[in-house]
């Protein structure tokens, strides 16, 4: 393996998002295809808009909280890329970020450099903060909360965690897992965390704590008996306030508008039109009739029951269950867009170097099999929207496909993964216990 | 002393009729030129500024007589000779879901006319009504008026880009397309004017493999400026009914659409696979074992 740096891998990453975004300029003036993403012209006229005093609603489709809109008010006074600029910039930080985490777990250097390169040369991630889609802050976003989380700091971590459900909802999901692992046996007065060592993946668990099939068991009974601790009630209250001041406060200068297109838009979005989701062709051929709430209820059960089980199982290496969680909501969601795809990918890096898949072949046969299940879908969807075709059928099987894939990728995973748990369990008077055998 | 109070008098009483007089005539000369008329920058937003929706008969009515249509007057010209239509060819080009309407449009005029078309910065206003069925993304075409394609362009009506046909209503495309550098670079009595409008197809309701989108005639004006108006000019009407061969074929889209007898098939398999994959993972999770501490690590 050759020996890279981990600073000339960031500074090369650097410029060739620098370069994209100014190849991308160019190509948006030269070519009728444009390299930019149509949600950066909506967010520039949405922040023109804030710039004058507007309502960021007027524009039609800004769906997002009026902050992403305030971030990009220097479109219209500096330059119309400095938004380009500030998605790059955070995709850069979600690599720092992961190269911290890591380095904090104790995985040795040439293993955080290389799980690192898989953010940042993924093709998905460096194409999409310079063309210009926000998703990059809000991974940031979530990784800093893990650190936060990591290094003890609950109230930062609490404070970012209630900005970043402003601003998108789907990390609500890692509320328990978070709440689960403020556990007083990992947080205890005056102490920091002790975070388990990578290099202890390799240790038989002792009696002493049983398997952590058990733990976790235990953990989830003793959260039901003593839920309420000053930690998890200042994390909810701190996070919950955040939420809900910045939401008020967009609510006061915007009004119904902000309410329905950024908040109450997604959490009931059922779009008839084709995406990756397999619900897309059942929504259509009900479109014309309301869904009762048995049949709305029917469709939320399989993501609420994955949700849950994942949860309960994997909270305390919550990493990993963070990146389950993520996967499996992107695939069971009623709407699946590619943008999605990169809130899974920023936690990828930080399962990899607890994951025992060989690359060569169960691990080429997981990307090839989900990259070939995309490529399915994606060329029925061509021949729908660029040739015409009636394929609704064949897309909406491409589309069952693209599951199957997803849940093959799940399975793969937990399978290999070596379950290791954040945190070490801490003894009343701040002790370890004995968690492992050397 | 009496003659000179009697002076004063009719004095006063002249200069308030003389008033009077300037009030009045100044709203004459208002009702003039509202009745007279000039048509504001965009001639469709007036007729939704009116009315809801779309509707061909309540739009005909518009156009017939709600539209100030002054541009002889206004030129000066008692025999008002317009550029008259020569032909006017349409079709919708492309595949799939995305398509140009493209308009293809001859005029002809007098050679004397093209200095007073010219100098007025007169232009050509088609307004596309659009079939439910299809829409324009105003976006879009204000990138097209950026790169010079057309002058200016417009969308009113329904312009939610997301929602399925039969949840939308119709919309109208009004293109502004300038016609100066064009006449003087043509032959000397006639011009050609090309359009091509992008247009998207809304998801149909519900058939048996295919939904038929109609294109109706574009209505044409001729339209041009005075400095002294600003914004606000005058139009004439550009009647394309006796040009065109839309009664022999009307233009068509043909729209894939969702086959209802998939509806129960589809449903019961998409909830049924959803329920299997997650108990696949659910199952997989709890026989996961923790015991991978002993298992051969993964190596550097």
């Amino acid at each position: 393996m050759l020996g890279i740096s981990f600073q000339s891998l960031f500074i090369f990453s650097a410029l060739f998002r620098v370069f994209l975004i100014i190849y991308g300029e160019w190509q948006d003036a030269n070519m009728e295809v444009r390299y930019t993403d149509v949600d950066y012209f909506v967010f520039s006229d949405a922040a023109t808009l804030m710039a004058s005093g507007k309502s960021p609603y007027e524009r039609s489709t800004y769906r997002y909280s009026p902050l992403i809109a305030f971030l990009l008010m220097p479109n219209s006074f500096l330059h119309q890329t400095w938004g380009k600029f500030l998605f790059s910039a955070s995709d850069l930080l979600v690599g720092l970020l992961i190269q911290r985490i890591l380095k904090l777990r104790g995985v040795p250097e040439k293993l955080c450099t290389y799980s690192t390169m898989v953010w940042l040369f993924n093709p998905f991630t460096f194409t999409i903060g310079t063309r210009g889609n926000c998703e990059p802050i809000i991974c940031s976003m979530i990784l800093w909360i893990l650190t936060c989380l990591m290094n003890g700091h609950v109230l930062q971590a609490a404070f970012w965690y209630g900005l970043v459900v402003h601003m998108r909802i789907y990390p609500i999901i890692y509320a328990l897992p978070i709440v689960l692992l403020l556990d007083p046996r990992h947080f205890q007065p005056g102490k920091k965390p002790v975070l388990v060592e990578w290099s202890s993946r390799t240790l038989k668990p002792s009696s002493a704590t049983s398997s952590s099939k058990t733990s976790t068991t235990q953990y989830i009974w003793n959260f039901c008996i003593n839920m309420i601790t000053w930690r998890r009630v200042m994390f909810g209250i701190i996070s919950a306030s955040t939420f809900f001041v910045l939401t008020g406060l967009s609510f006061h200068l915007y009004g119904w508008d902000f309410l329905h297109e950024a908040l109450l838009y997604h959490l009931t979005r059922t779009d008839p039109r084709h995406n990756f989701s397999i619900y897309f062709y059942h929504i259509y051929l009900h479109y014309e009739h309301e869904f009762s709430i048995l049949e709305k209820l029917i469709s939320f059960l399989p993501q609420f029951i994955v949700q849950l089980v994942l949860i309960s199982r994997f909270a305390l290496d919550l990493p990993f269950c963070l990146f389950l969680q993520t996967l499996a909501f992107v695939a069971f969601n009623k709407v699946i867009t590619a943008q999605y795809f990169v809130w899974f990918f920023c936690l990828l890096p930080l399962i990899l170097p607890w994951s025992n898949i060989k690359l060569v072949w169960k691990g080429l046969a997981c990307i090839i099999l989900w990259i070939a299940a995309q490529t399915n879908w994606l060329a029925w969807a061509y021949l729908l929207e660029f040739r015409g075709k009636n394929v609704f059928f064949q897309l909406w099987v491409a589309s069952l496909l693209f599951l199957a894939a997803n849940t093959f990728v799940i399975m793969n995973t937990i399978c290999s993964h070596l379950y290791s748990p954040l945190f070490q369990q801490l003894k009343q008077g701040g002790k370890l216990k004995q968690g492992y055998e050397r | 002393m009496e003659a000179r109070l009697l002076l004063v008098r009719i004095n006063s009483v002249l200069q308030f009729v003389l008033i009077f007089l300037t009030i009045i005539r100044s709203y004459v000369h208002a009702s003039t030129t509202g009745q007279a008329g000039y048509v504001d920058k965009y001639i469709t937003k007036t007729y939704f500024e009116k009315h809801d929706s779309l509707i061909d008969p309540e739009f005909d009515n518009f156009i017939a007589n709600e539209i100030p249509l002054t541009l002889c007057k206004v030129l000066e010209d008692g025999n008002c000779v317009l550029p008259t239509l020569s032909n006017l060819h349409r079709s919708v080009i492309g595949e799939g879901s995305h398509r140009h309407l493209s308009s293809s449009i001859i005029f002809k005029f007098q050679p004397e006319l093209k200095i007073k078309l010219v100098a007025h910065s007169c232009e050509v206003i088609m307004t596309e009504r659009l079939p439910s069925g299809v829409f324009a993304d105003p976006f879009e075409l204000q990138h097209l008026v950026q790169r010079g394609v057309f002058s200016d362009a417009a969308v009113f009506g329904d312009t939610n880009l997301e929602l399925p046909s039969f949840r939308s209503n119709r919309s109208v495309v009004e293109i502004h397309m300038s016609i100066g550098s064009k006449m003087l670079s043509r032959h000397h009595d006639k011009f050609e004017i090309n359009c091509e409008v992008p247009l998207h197809a809304r998801y149909p309701p519900l058939g048996l493999g295919f939904s038929r989108v109609e294109f109706g005639q574009p209505d044409l004006f001729m339209c041009c400026s005075l400095e002294v108006n600003g914004f606000k000019r005058s139009c004439a009407y550009l009647p394309t009914n006796n040009i065109s061969d839309y009664k022999a074929s009307p233009l068509a889209w043909e729209i894939p659409c969702g086959i209802r007898e998939h509806a129960g098939v589809v449903s019961a398999i998409t909830y049924c696979f959803a329920l299997v994959s997650a108990l696949l993972i659910v199952v997989l999770s709890f026989c996961y074992t923790d015991n991978k501490g002993s298992s051969k690590p993964k190596s550097l």
